[in-house]
């Protein structure tokens, strides 16, 4: 959808793999004690299956998905100082959790709406009334300035940071169903060891 | 290196910009070669451009509000019967899982309800007869429409206009309409064209139907493409933003996301134009002869497929073959009222 060449797989990528953000992401929450990685290893998951699919299409894309996301935790734990030799294990036995963590649903059009309600009301109070004006109203975005007595340049900041919070939210579920921290992480894994894989 | 969160931040910026509506070609070119630099950079931006695309649905949700008032927080769970207004019995089992249940969506639905009851009587006496409009080959045509709305008929085609207290209806017969939609969020603009349907509340883009095929053109806002028999917001509906160009048979959907300003390009003909751009002779022969009674004819399969571009008037059929034969290994014979091509 925003190149020219390879549509299809773009399209896959939005069907197939990102609709599994959400159990994505609670596999890497779970597994991976350093929060503030997650973004990152998820960044990383997203490329390698992205670039797999362009050579060749998996057929089973969300088990794909999850193993491209061991494989990669696998390969960090390897490269980092702190290897806990039964963590690999661990990461095997998340195999079974696949289903547990991403019931299989396809949202339909209300779902998909009611989930971008939530979302939307989420955004902080300025983000939501730029995010209002110019998403739902279709206000010109030197409307919008005016009208909120802000530059126009702090109403495209605005939206950015609305793309990102409700993208989050729309396939991360962000805010809604977040998998409270174990106490005892699955894994742990020296901070400065994952560092040198970025 | 970039961090993921540095990357998706310039990817959401991208975005932003995109959206003013200014865009133009070096920024998008500027954008491709971003995207082209890694693979990261492209799914940041591929995972915000169909989020963002997909929020085009929180318009539902200003459909029937009043005002310019964005609403509150929560607003949307506010009237208690807004569930009875369609929860079924299914939705409500899967209602009773979700920790936030179906009020939301129960309140936008009961706010359309709501602003459908309340303005039935206004446009009940206001309910337009049907009118056909229809223009011969060569010929372009303006519509006004009552409710403030443009249509801009191509050569040879034909529309009618079905407007319903609900909405503003139009069938696409044939041929191609451009349409530049007043706003009003309360009654969906419709444009049905066979088995599909192109929805829109105020924006600009043109339909074109040749049989079961068609082709949408996006210029300003966002529409709806869905199954003419659906209910809205259904899953087999796909939300079309500014600068789309969807092309549908029986067999599927192909949408490019183009600048604006290129997806314009195809709407050349409301100006006495059609523009080419590495077009294959025999498609750009096609689309001279859609405005023309004179027809060309690509008579050898030898020179169809080569590329031509520029802009042509569309009235001019002579102009266009002189420069053809001035241009290309190409020679033309006149018979009757057609004017065959041949290699040289």
């Amino acid at each position: 959808m925003v190149g020219r060449m390879d549509d299809t797989l773009d399209a896959w990528f939005i069907r197939e793999i990102l609709v599994h953000e959400a159990a994505l992401m609670r596999l890497l929450q779970r597994t991976w004690r350093h929060r503030d990685d997650v973004h990152d290893l998820r960044q990383e998951v997203y490329v390698r299956v992205y670039e797999a699919a362009g050579k060749s299409r998996p057929t089973q894309p969300k088990a794909f998905l999850f193993t491209t996301a061991r494989h990669l935790m696998t390969d960090r734990l390897r490269r980092s100082r702190v290897v806990a030799i039964d963590a690999v294990g661990d990461l095997d036995a998340l195999n079974v959790l696949v289903d547990e963590l991403s019931p299989e649903r396809r949202l339909d059009g209300r779902q998909i709406l009611k989930r971008l309600a939530e979302a939307f009301d989420r955004l902080p109070a300025r983000c939501r009334e730029v995010v209002w004006m110019r998403k739902v109203q279709e206000l010109p975005q030197k409307a919008v300035a005016a009208q909120l007595q802000i530059t126009e340049k702090t109403v495209e900041k605005q939206v950015a940071k609305g793309i990102r919070l409700l993208a989050d939210h729309f396939y991360g579920e962000r805010f809604a169903t977040r998998v409270p921290a174990r106490s005892e992480p699955t894994l742990s894994v020296s901070p400065h060891g994952q560092q040198q894989t970025d | 290196m970039a961090s993921s969160r540095q990357i998706e931040l310039a990817a959401a910026t991208w975005l932003a910009r995109r959206d003013v509506g200014d865009w133009s070609v070096a920024e998008q070119d500027a954008l491709d070669a971003w995207l082209a630099e890694s693979t990261a950079h492209r799914v940041a931006f591929l995972r915000l451009d169909s989020a963002w695309r997909e929020a085009g649905r929180l318009q539902a949700l200003g459909a029937g509000l009043a005002g310019d008032e964005v609403p509150a927080r929560g607003r949307w769970t506010q009237p208690a019967a807004a569930e009875d207004v369609f929860v079924v019995s299914r939705m409500r089992r899967r209602a009773a899982q979700a920790s936030m249940p179906w009020r939301w969506l129960g309140a936008a639905v009961a706010a359309l309800v709501l602003a459908l009851v309340g303005t039935a009587a206004w446009y009940h006496a206001g309910n337009e007869p049907l009118a056909t409009y229809a223009t011969a080959v060569g010929q372009l045509s303006e519509v006004p429409l009552t409710d403030g709305s443009h249509a801009t008929l191509s050569s040879d085609s034909q529309v009618q206009v079905a407007w319903s207290r609900g909405e503003r209806h139009i069938d696409l017969m044939h041929g191609e309409a451009f349409f530049a939609v007043a706003k009003n969020p309360g009654r969906p603009f419709v444009v049905q064209a066979g088995g599909r349907q192109v929805v829109a509340v105020g924006t600009r883009f043109s339909v074109r139907r040749d049989g079961s095929r068609l082709r949408v053109v996006v210029t300003e806002g966002v529409v709806r493409l869905e199954p003419a028999d659906a209910d809205g917001g259904g899953s087999s509906s796909t939300l079309l933003p500014a600068g789309s160009v969807a092309l549908m048979d029986g067999s599927g959907l192909l949408v490019r996301s183009l600048p604006v300003a290129q997806a314009e390009h195809y709407l050349d003909w409301r100006s006495g134009y059609v523009s080419f751009h590495n077009t294959p002779l025999a498609t750009a022969v096609s689309e001279m002869n859609r405005y023309n009674a004179r027809k060309i004819v690509v008579a050898d399969p030898a020179i169809a497929g080569i590329p031509l571009g520029g802009n042509f008037r569309w009235s001019n059929t002579d102009a266009f073959v002189n420069l053809l034969v001035a241009g290309f290994p190409v020679r033309a014979e006149p018979r009757g009222d057609q004017v065959l091509l041949y290699a040289r």
